[in-house]
């Protein structure tokens, strides 16, 4: 609704470096114009779709009959146990994911910025994966642990490497949980999905590292290194709050996209083995389109619109903070 | 709930749609005003012959829409589907030649696991809805059903005159809750055991105990006893196969026949007590809990010695190779039905314990009409059709992939082959619909192949009682009738 | 004391740094053969045969003898998995004297292509005139439209999906002509517009100002000069806006599986996920199928990655 409130307003723009150019009325509002698809193919494909997913999540389609039921869907899902072992999933995943993908790019992003000369190879060949979909990615990492046909199955089943019994990645079962109704340790299969995530996700991150630690001075690091600070120091001390700003940029990136991948899920492990890979996206997947509950679908959606948008907001407030400070 | 806000949520639902489409087509303008590269969107050829829902064509001939989960374009000769491609092929011309001026049958391919929800979504968001959609699955009927998506046809049905040559196994699969029939049953799918009979030469085992034996024989000879769909995919698929097979055989089931889930019962422990040990005692190839459809791997190299699943089953599982070495490689449904007719393979029910007998899940293929049809006319036309003589076989043969519901049928000549003498010996009034009076077939589903899956394989120590009654209440606390 | 102390820990530096390099060099190769043996594996699994994907236990390279030896000799490459998704058909007409009728080439691509090119310059239409907009132009709510747009960044697709299936359906029973592929196409620009705008915003606001106040003087209106001036000053932005999108489409899987009913309209995620999806086909067809639906875009990346790194770091960095 904001949006449209100030659709309205643009034909009072004021153009700040030419007022002096006199204009007609086409010219006058051009802004408006220029502006008007985009607000309304955006109006069309996020706005209603969002309002409309509210809408839903507040009916029931029981035999056909479509009736109003309020929060009731919102209570299913929250009270049913798939939903609460879903969030665990999704949390343990995320961290992971994250802490994989960032440690590993600030390494590489580090080797890549001492100007090497192939440096602009090294780069392009980690880039690869980024260009790979989700599904194919999937695929690709399902393909090599099928349990005794994939190509590293026979790794993986190897005992002496993973005691004591050797593990499938497709089928070992979670070991037990430590405490209670929260699935920790998780299974191979979620911490494989967090390497293929993280194999997926790591040139892009890798790049915006590199791009900040660019913009570190030599000079910097290099007096930093006759003052006598060893290698970690300067990292430490120096490097990292400088690039700090984009580390905040990399991280909720990197929290949004593993929060509402599908794709992987959906060809690596199909959220198996049992529940051990159902995570909040692909448990909104089978409600809705493998169940057809579409009144609980649109319920479990906008919790999740409401954790996007908390995110995005708060990475605004830290990344505006950060500027003005 | 108040009239009020049902009729204010309308309206904006209304306004919202109506707004979406302004918008929609708003935005797409400039894909005309674009330069070179947007013109790059003529339709492909195959687009331009997809088929165009029901228009009266002229001469007072109707079209008449059917939805199969197979497409006449396709001519893949190595399409999963081919079988029922071919068949749609050969017969729309003839449909529409025999009724030529009076119904033009017109096909729009559906892909196999989205038909039911296009359809349930269609149905309850006003949309296109097909005069006539082919059902497969063992539960769709009672989806379907609890989604209000069919037309009530029992009157109907019981005026024909095949009527009374249907099995009766086959009438309970498309009977609703209400005691009505919705669908109109063409072939049986039961779910059966697929063996080697080099493994078992005796034949199947006939009790839990000499199953046991036999497995522990041939894992000495490294030979899985057992292959079977036994991972949570497709959301709990596992439930209506071997799972189900198993728990009835040994006389259980999932519901107390009112519509409440029933797990917790002596003779289901007793079952997943079995496959447990099948599975502890590795018996069963790990491959079985990997997901998707390939536990049947090892059927077709005969590394496994036998195979628990649908009927249909002998179309996709190829090509094979005997445990003699004979290999079967055309990599087509022929693979399959030449080694049950060279002996090599062999068909059976399952076991069961002392006093019990063998069950299985029992599925139907054939046909609805859904809620909204706009030819069913033209759809009992070509109901009556098929379940006319002349084109009964070829429908069973062809998309059916199970074996015939009419009985008259059954003696005819393309029946007479070991495969479907087999099945029809190991149905032979055993076989039961799965979800039985549970109203909410996906969810039961889902809550079912994870608990068992959890008891047989992530947590063989868990006490299977406390578990099952555990599922069975999470499911009844929300879709018991009444709850 | 402390001089020869200094000295030898110089030493040690001049050595380090000679050393550095070469550590620097070999630990980079290391780190990319391993980001390769995922590629590399789907390549040696899609030249296989159906016999040496089912072995089990699996080996590496198809290249043992009987007795167990690698010999070059003896490997058994095969492009089954690649005739399996093109099957060629002899054909007189055609270039090569064949005709390609597997779906995934003859359908599946195409579709892809289409909603990737259309859903593409869409995108890059309306980036550049609304990311002209916000550079240029100052008005009020400008802001907190671009915070608006912004936001809406983070929007998966996925939650938004139940809602766009449902519309799709009544849109389909309320409009005689409904085409899907339009439907899908504007979807796509819906969820990749919001980046794309910060991507060419930004490109944008580097290009001076004083050029198009020339224009002016020389008589421009602000139409011509926005197409004569500042387009093309502006391209390497929507060129990376057009890239950028380009390949999300491209590799798009879960709204082209979900909105696309009819078979001729499908996607090849779709058609790739389908392999799997519906019964068993050989391991080998899959990695074939996987490496033909991504050479396209790896190759577009390989030969315009300049813009792409460019075009991330500032999308990302910027907004």
């Amino acid at each position: 609704m904001a949006q449209s409130a100030e659709a309205a307003s643009i034909s009072r723009f004021s153009r700040t470096s030419h007022r002096h150019i006199k204009q007609g009325f086409f010219s006058r509002t051009l802004p408006f114009w220029l502006l008007l698809p985009t607000l309304l193919v955006l109006i069309a494909i996020q706005f209603i779709p969002g309002v409309f997913s509210f809408f839903l999540s507040t009916q029931s389609f029981e035999r056909g009959q479509q009736t109003f039921v309020g929060l009731r869907n919102f209570e299913r899902v929250f009270t049913s146990s798939a939903f609460g072992e879903s969030l665990w999933h999704t949390l343990f995943f995320l961290i992971g994911y994250v802490t994989l993908t960032l440690i590993a790019g600030f390494v590489i992003a580090q080797i890549l910025n001492r100007k090497l000369r192939l440096s602009a190879f090294y780069i392009t060949v980690i880039f690869i994966p980024w260009v790979l979909s989700d599904v194919v990615v999937g695929l690709i990492f399902r393909l090599f642990v099928v349990p005794d046909y994939g190509l590293f199955s026979a790794l993986f089943a190897n005992p002496n490497i993973f005691p004591p019994k050797g593990i499938s990645i497709l089928t070992t079962p979670p070991s037990t949980p430590i405490l209670p109704d929260v699935p920790f340790p998780p299974a191979p299969a979620l911490i494989y999905l967090i390497f293929a995530s993280a194999w997926k996700a790591l040139p892009f991150i890798t790049l915006l590292i590199l791009a900040a630690l660019q913009t570190v001075p030599r000079e910097v690091i290099e007096s930093a290194a006759i003052d006598g600070a060893d290698g970690w120091r300067t990292v430490r001390f120096i490097t990292f709050p400088l690039i700090l700003p984009t580390l905040v940029v990399a991280l909720f990136n990197l929290t949004l996209s593993g929060v509402n991948g599908v794709g992987m899920v959906f060809s690596l492990t199909g959220g198996g083995p049992g529940t051990a890979t159902e995570v909040l996206s692909y448990l909104l997947y089978t409600i809705g389109f493998g169940r057809l509950d579409f009144g609980r679908a649109a319920a479990l959606s906008v919790f999740m619109a409401i954790i996007n948008l908390t995110l995005i907001l708060l990475a605004l407030r830290i990344s505006r903070s950060e500027r003005e400070a | 709930m108040s009239k009020t806000i049902k009729q204010r949520t309308v309206a904006l639902v209304s306004g919202a749609l109506a707004l979406a489409v302004l918008t929609a087509c708003g935005g797409a303008p400039p894909a005309t005003q674009a330069p070179a590269p947007a013109e790059a969107t003529p339709a492909p050829a195959e687009a331009t012959t997809a088929p165009q829902p029901a228009e009266p064509a002229a001469g007072g001939e109707t079209t008449f829409v059917t939805w199969y989960q197979y497409d006449e374009t396709n001519t893949d000769e190595k399409s999963d589907e081919r079988v029922g491609n071919a068949y749609l092929r050969k017969t729309i011309p003839m449909f529409n030649e025999e009724f030529k001026g009076k119904y033009k049958w017109v096909n729009q391919p559906q892909a196999w696991d989205k038909m039911v929800l296009n359809l349930v979504a269609a149905v309850q968001g006003g949309g296109e809805v097909p005069d006539l959609m082919q059902v497969g699955a063992d539960s769709v009927v009672t989806t379907l059903y609890q989604n209000g998506a069919m037309e009530d046809l029992t009157d109907w049905i019981k005026a024909q005159p095949w009527f009374s040559d249907l099995d009766a196994g086959a009438i309970s699969a498309c009977t609703g809750l209400d005691g009505k029939i919705y669908c109109v049953p063409v072939a049986e799918t039961p779910q059966l055991v697929f063996y080697w009979s080099d493994h078992f030469p005796n034949g199947y085992p006939k009790t839990p105990e000499e199953f046991m034996t036999q497995a522990e024989a041939l894992k000495q000879k490294n030979v899985y006893a057992i292959t079977f769909f036994g991972s949570t995919d497709f959301d709990g698929a596992a439930t209506t196969r071997f799972f189900f097979t198993a728990l009835a055989s040994f006389g259980g089931g999932y519901d107390d026949g009112k519509g409440n889930m029933l797990l917790n019962t002596p003779e289901n422990v007793k079952a997943v007590e079995f496959i447990r040990e099948i599975v502890a005692k590795g018996y069963a190839p790990e491959i079985v809990f990997a997901g998707k459809f390939q536990e049947e791997e090892p059927m077709k190299t005969a590394e496994a010695a036998s195979f628990p699943t649908g009927i249909f089953g002998y179309r996709y599982v190829n090509p094979l190779r005997a445990p003699s070495g004979k290999e079967y490689n055309t990599k087509t449904e022929k693979d399959m039905l030449d080694a049950i007719e060279a002996g090599d393979v062999k068909i059976s029910s399952f076991l069961a314990p002392e006093g019990k007998k063998p069950s299985c899940g029992l599925g139907v293929t054939g046909f609805i009409i859904p809620k909204g049809a706009k030819n069913p006319d033209g759809a009992k036309a070509y109901i009556n059709w098929i379940m006319d003589q002349r084109n009964n076989a070829d429908w069973v043969i062809g998309p059916g992939g199970g074996v015939p519901s009419l009985n008259t049928t059954r003696s005819a000549p393309v029946f007479q082959t070991a495969f479907y003498k087999q099945a029809i010996e190991a149905t032979a009034g055993l076989c039961r619909p799965w979800q039985g009076t549970l109203t909410n077939p996906p969810e039961a589903q889902k809550i079912i192949a994870t608990v068992i899956y959890k008891l047989i394989k992530e947590d063989p120590t868990a006490d299977i009682a406390t578990e099952l009654q555990k599922a069975q209440d999470e499911y009844n606390r929300q879709y018991a009738p009444g709850s | 004391m402390n001089a020869t102390l200094a000295a030898s820990s110089h030493h040690v530096h001049r050595a380090q740094r000679r050393l550095a390099p070469w550590f620097f060099n070999g630990a980079m190769l290391i780190i990319c053969f391993l980001v390769l043996i995922p590629v590399l594996g789907t390549v040696i699994t899609s030249l296989k045969d159906q016999t040496e994907v089912q072995r089990n236990p699996p080996v590496l390279f198809p290249c043992d003898t009987p007795d167990g030896q690698f010999s070059l000799s003896a490997c058994r490459w095969s492009v089954e998995g690649y005739t399996r998704i093109l099957e060629p058909r002899p054909s007189a007409g055609t270039l090569f004297g064949f005709e390609y009728v597997g779906r995934m080439i003859s359908v599946y691509l195409p579709n892809t292509l289409i909603y990737a090119v259309s859903g593409s310059v869409l995108v890059t239409m309306l980036a550049g005139m609304s990311g002209y907009v916000f550079s240029r132009y100052r008005f009020r709510g400008r802001r907190a439209l671009m915070l608006a747009i912004l936001a809406i960044t983070g929007i998966p697709l996925l939650t938004n999906l139940i809602a766009l299936y449902r519309m799709g359906v009544g849109l389909r029973q309320t409009f005689p002509g409904y085409e899907e592929r339009l439907f899908v196409i504007v979807v796509y620009v819906g969820f990749f517009l919001p980046f794309s705008i910060w991507v060419v915003k930004s490109f944008f606001d580097t290009i001076p100002r004083e050029l198009e106040e020339a224009s002016f003087i020389d008589g421009c209106t602000p139409v011509s000069s926005l197409i004569r001036i500042v387009a093309p000053l502006a391209a390497p932005g929507l060129t990376s806006a057009f890239l950028l999108s380009f390949v999300g489409i491209w590799n798009e899987f879960i709204a082209g599986y979900l909105l696309v009913g009819k078979a001729t309209l499908r996607t090849a995620m779709f058609g790739l996920y389908d392999f799997i999806g519906q019964f068993v086909i050989g391991y080998q067809v899959l990695a074939a199928g996987c490496i033909m639906v991504a050479l396209p875009v790896v190759l577009m990346f390989l030969f315009f990655r300049k813009i792409f790194f460019r075009a991330m770091v500032e999308g990302a960095l910027k907004g």
